[in-house]
């Protein structure tokens, strides 16, 4: 008896802690369909007047078009980039015997410890000194391959029987043959936790897009986002739903593709 | 030929390794020797930056805003964490539920999240507002416009938005936990905390050094939440490492100077993880 009631008061503040953890998003969604000024009054939230004004007027600006469309391309090219690129690395680490095999498989690893944040300057004057600052070039090249996805391929490519590519070898079949048409079939599920993960992470990139453009039609949104606050016309209706530009494509993916997500995540936590 | 095929197959990530993540790091250890900005020419001043920074007010109250940060955060994130995904373990009604709906702010971009608790924070904003209602001594001007209350502001939402995501780790770390020690647990006739105490919390112990060394890492690289809400103001409050970084080297252009701050950074971060993982090599091994 006890234990039900128990179960029930966990089951309430649990939900109150849900509210708590969705309330901002929330607020951002309903602010971004209000037009009246939401400041002072806590109940402006509450009315019912809702108008899709805030959404036509920042597209009707065009900035935050190029903005949307400019980190729709990045994330989908970088996405194929690591599709192809981390699959062809895990299968060398995984199935080819070479010298410094194991360093390379190390160095993913290692590389996932540094702290990404602090080479900002060295990163800014390389990206100058190749010609690439405030190019596409800046906001794909560097990111076309992560350690991560270095690591979830080579471990995945590891655990498959490897007698259908012998077999196509034998045949006669080239290395690319056998990767792309026998190899990265079976890593579908592996291929589809790496595409969500970089999906999102690039998705919601800022630093390195915000020190490596410096013009609004590179902006990526969470760049452009981030400019927007400072302009005198921008009120803050518009700005949340520039946010929810941003915010939905996430957590749709999220919930479509949840259990990609999770074992992303936990696949670098359980490395250990 | 075979070595050829298996060069082409690693070529793209050794060209990106070598380019983006080696070579950055051996080139700011030289750079932070040097006076180099993009004016003038680069001359080496040897230790000199180091020397500098240790009698640099603004980096010292960045750096001890850091400290705070990580220090003042990372308690909190990892308790709430775990007290969430232990109670989602226990499969109460609605747990599938909580468990997405806590981690969605976790995977929201972080300059979406700080632009509404800039607005939330604001004069007049909502929690401005419930400050007020519930007789808090609230700033005038909103949260982030006064030097007491702007740091520690950020901070709540820091703890707010990574909760979800340490959620995450802690409960693959609790399915992870061998079923047999479970009914062993259960046959011996120990009830929730019992069980808590004995078996769950002990056989999580690497899961949480894990989470305590990349939460450590992510922390004391704190920058995003910082440039969109506060630019490190009012009077430097906010400021951190990483901003300072951003500041002296990529809007003053002394990017010598700043190299100096990352590296000195970079070592800071270095040791506390080896530290944490020597823990965690000591307490019984990875997962």
């Amino acid at each position: 008896m006890s234990k039900g009631i128990g179960r029930i008061t966990l089951t309430v503040i649990m939900s109150l802690v849900l509210v708590g953890m969705l309330f901002p998003l929330i607020y951002m969604f309903v602010v971004s369909l209000k037009t009246s000024n939401i400041f002072g009054d806590i109940t402006a939230m509450l009315s019912a007047s809702f108008s899709l004004k805030n959404y036509i007027q920042i597209f009707s600006r065009g900035v935050i078009t190029r903005f949307v469309f400019n980190s729709v391309l990045v994330a989908i090219v970088v996405t194929m980039g690591n599709i192809i690129f981390c699959s062809m690395t895990g299968y060398a680490l995984a199935r080819k015997k070479f010298f410094g095999n194991r360093f390379l498989f190390i160095s993913a690893t290692a590389v996932l410890m540094i702290p990404q944040h602090v080479v900002i300057i060295p990163v800014y004057i390389l990206i100058s000194k190749l010609g690439m600052h405030n190019t596409y070039w800046a906001l794909i090249l560097p990111w076309l391959v992560n350690p991560l996805g270095v690591f979830l391929m080579r471990q995945y490519i590891s655990n498959l029987p490897d007698d259908c590519e012998q077999s196509a070898r034998i045949d006669g079949a080239g290395e690319f043959t056998i990767l792309f048409k026998i190899v990265m079939p079976m890593c579908k599920p592996a291929l589809a936790v790496l595409a969500v993960q970089v999906f999102l992470t690039n998705w919601n990139s800022f630093l390195y897009p915000f020190i490596l453009t410096s013009s609004p039609k590179l902006y990526t949104l969470p760049v452009g986002l981030s400019m927007m606050q400072g302009l005198q016309q921008m009120d803050i209706g518009q700005l949340m739903a520039g946010s929810t530009i941003a915010a939905l494509p996430v957590i749709i993916v999220f919930l479509f593709f949840q259990r990609q997500i999770t074992e992303g995540i936990t696949a670098g936590a359980l490395r250990g | 030929m075979r070595h050829f095929n298996t060069f082409i197959l690693i070529s793209p990530w050794l060209l990106i390794l070598l380019t983006f993540w080696a070579f950055p790091i051996v080139y700011s250890f030289g750079l932070s020797f040097t006076d180099y900005s993009i004016f003038g020419r680069i001359s080496f001043t040897g230790l000199s930056n180091y020397v500098k920074l240790f009698s640099d007010p603004s980096f010292l109250q960045a750096l001890k805003n850091t400290l705070f940060f990580v220090v003042g955060t990372i308690p909190f994130t990892t308790t709430i964490a775990l007290i969430l995904a232990v109670l989602i373990a226990e499969k109460i009604p609605g747990h599938k539920i909580f468990q997405a709906g806590y981690f969605i702010p976790s995977i929201t971009s972080m300059v979406v999240i700080a632009l509404i608790f800039s607005s939330l924070y604001a004069k007049g904003g909502y929690l401005h507002l419930l400050g007020k209602m519930a007789g808090l001594p609230v700033p005038e001007n909103g949260y982030l416009f006064s030097t007491k209350t702007a740091l520690p502001a950020i901070m709540v939402m820091d703890i707010w938005v990574a909760i979800g995501y340490y959620v995450l780790l802690f409960l693959a770390g609790i399915k992870s936990i061998p079923l047999e020690i479970n009914e062993a647990a259960k046959l011996d006739g120990a009830g929730f905390w019992r069980k808590l105490s004995s078996v769950t919390l002990p056989q999580l112990t690497p899961i949480t050094l894990f989470v305590l060394v990349i939460n450590t890492i992510r922390s004391f690289q704190i920058f995003i939440e910082i440039y969109v809400m506060t630019k490190g103001g009012p009077l430097g409050s906010t400021s951190t490492v990483v901003y300072f970084v951003f500041d002296e080297g990529l809007q003053k252009f002394n990017m010598g100077y700043a190299s100096a701050a990352a590296y000195l950074l970079f070592v800071i971060i270095l040791v506390f993880s080896l530290l944490q993982m020597k823990l965690i090599s000591r307490k019984g091994g990875a997962l």
